[in-house]
């Protein structure tokens, strides 16, 4: 992890209230993916970082994306950067999400803006032997925008909307389980609103699924690098917390109380 | 460059920037970003004789030019501090300031023995605003802040003790007095104020412990005014902070009669924040051919 002072190169709405900025790093980082960055809105009077997962980080222009809905004042600021304009950042932060080797198959399951560390997994595998489906919810069709990508690095892509405007009316999990048995994933990514890791947590359990499953969680954070202690969740058991920027974000869905 | 090079009770500091406890864990983070060797000192993260698991989450919320906190204390307890991160903080040749709370008076003083002769100093945490029985209720009056510092100094044979005040009392300076009297070594000021942000839409605050510990930029006049007013009350040393960004702010405490300077939420905004504190007080005493920081120190004249 770094601290770097990057430059916008463009900062776009994707969806509405949704927006895609992309900016250039002065150095080459070592990224993996499921990772975060904590950015700053940029106009010093908001003192906190606000930490996004990174979309993509291309190497050979140095440049990363990250999406993030527009929910308060510091990401309303960050929605008004221009290019050319310096944020800072630290860069890369967390433990991403690891595919071993033997895991070919992989089930991504994305809600919300839960789809977009997603999108890195497939980015960064895009050459690979693995095969991906991807289950995707959103609120409407309105927020079904570029995820095309999803759609180009699947083997298949099946979208749900909370009013069937777009897709299937329903959620992200049940379009997964009703695609399980075909798709029998040796390993699940997800990442989305709590209700939704809870429905595939019960869901898993209900259905005596044992496959590995590991979630990107979300926190109001401080430092972003886990010395605050701000952002923590309880293991399973509640005998101990974890640190969701340091020993996660991702965790297997059994390790933390969701 | 100027002299950086400090002495308070004894203990010599290279420069008078020390990381604030709460926001800097216990050093092995932010060593991944720079060489914390850099720092004058560190406050560890609070210390409780026993595990603590802290407050729900969220912890923190945003105010304009201010942040508020309620962690509660997490930490791993006060003997896994000594097995997994003493070491590594010795190995930095940096102050170890171990900052310390409890519940009762035997647990202020069961900590103080246990880390006597182990740190450089210990930084008594009688101010937490964040729980409650994180000793805020002996931070408050002046015969409580007496009495718990006279239990923590009596456990202590070797090490200086600073006792960190709160702001959200009646006289800090009182405060700090009663603190000498009970035999502290140093006061550290100022703690956080209490505060509460709230969710508009949920009508509710945002931090699940309702009301947080409010700290960064803007409560700096705060924390200047009372650093002086506490600095003109006692003859110990005082460690000045609350708000602190860059070397300008640090040097108004020191002027205002601060010996050294701790630096909290300004390490969320930017991780190299205390390198670039240090660095430029380096460059600002050059600028102004102050060869030794010391001779800042207490030069404050008040307008007529």
């Amino acid at each position: 992890m770094k601290e770097l002072t990057v430059t916008v190169v463009g900062n776009e709405e994707i969806a509405p209230g949704i927006f895609e900025i992309d900016f250039q790093l002065p150095e080459d980082i070592f990224f993996r993916c499921g990772q975060f960055v904590n950015l700053s809105v940029g106009d010093g009077l908001h003192l906190l970082r606000r930490p996004f997962a990174v979309l993509f980080y291309d190497k050979n222009t140095r440049t990363a994306g990250v999406c993030y809905q527009v929910k308060g004042e510091g990401t309303k600021l960050l929605s008004q950067r221009k290019e050319g304009d310096k944020l800072t950042c630290v860069i890369p932060l967390g433990n991403g999400f690891i595919l071993k080797e033997e895991e070919k198959r992989v089930a991504l399951i994305g809600g919300g803006v839960g789809v977009f560390p997603l999108l890195s997994v497939l980015g960064e595998y895009k050459d690979s032997d693995k095969h991906f489906r991807s289950y995707m919810g959103f609120r409407s069709a309105a927020y079904v925008n570029t995820f095309g990508m999803y759609d180009k690095r699947s083997d298949a892509l099946f979208v749900a909307t909370d009013d069937g405007s777009f897709g299937k009316k329903g959620t992200s999990v049940s379009l997964f389980f009703e695609d399980f048995e075909q798709a029998k994933p040796d390993v699940i990514f997800a990442c989305g609103p709590t209700p939704m890791l809870r429905a595939l947590k019960a869901g898993l359990s209900e259905r005596g699924i044992g496959v590995p499953c590991y979630v990107s969680l979300e926190e109001r954070m401080g430092c972003g690098i886990g010395a605050c202690l701000v952002c923590v969740c309880h293991k399973t058991g509640g005998e101990a917390n974890v640190r969701v920027c340091k020993d996660g974000p991702v965790f297997e869905i059994g390790e933390v109380e969701i | 460059m100027a002299n950086l090079h400090t002495k308070i009770c004894g203990v010599e500091f290279k420069n008078p920037v020390i990381a604030a406890s709460g926001t800097f864990g216990f050093g092995k983070e932010f060593n991944e970003i720079f060489d914390i060797s850099v720092l004058g000192g560190i406050s560890t993260k609070g210390l409780t004789l026993e595990p603590r698991l802290g407050n729900p989450t969220p912890r923190i919320a945003e105010g304009r030019g201010v942040i508020l906190n309620a962690v509660g204390l997490q930490n791993p307890g006060v003997d896994k501090f000594l097995e997994e991160d003493l070491d590594f903080l010795k190995s930095k040749n940096i102050v170890i300031i171990a900052n310390v709370a409890g519940k009762t008076l035997e647990d202020y003083a069961g900590i103080c023995a246990r880390l006597d002769g182990l740190v450089d100093m210990i930084e008594l945490n009688i101010s937490c605003p964040n729980v409650k029985c994180g000793g805020m209720a002996f931070g408050i009056r002046p015969e409580s802040v007496e009495q718990v510092t006279h239990a923590a100094k009596s456990a202590l044979k070797k090490t200086p003790l600073i006792v960190k005040l709160s702001p959200n009392v009646e006289s800090i300076a009182a405060n700090a007095l009663a603190a000498q009297k009970g035999g502290a070594d140093c006061v550290s000021l100022i703690n956080t104020l209490t505060g509460m942000a709230i969710d508009i839409e949920r009508r509710r605050p945002i931090i699940a412990n309702n009301t947080g510990g409010v700290s960064g930029a803007g409560v700096k006049p705060v924390a200047v005014r009372m650093t002086y007013e506490v600095c003109s009350a006692v003859s110990i040393p005082v460690i000045g902070m609350g708000g602190i960004t860059c070397a300008e702010d640090a040097l108004e405490f020191i002027i205002a009669g601060a010996s050294a300077v701790q630096v909290g939420t300004a390490n969320f905004t930017d991780t190299l924040a205390m390198p670039k504190i240090i660095a430029g007080l380096n460059a600002w005493l050059d600028a102004h051919g102050v060869a030794d920081i010391n001779e800042l120190r207490g030069t404050l004249q008040l307008n007529g």
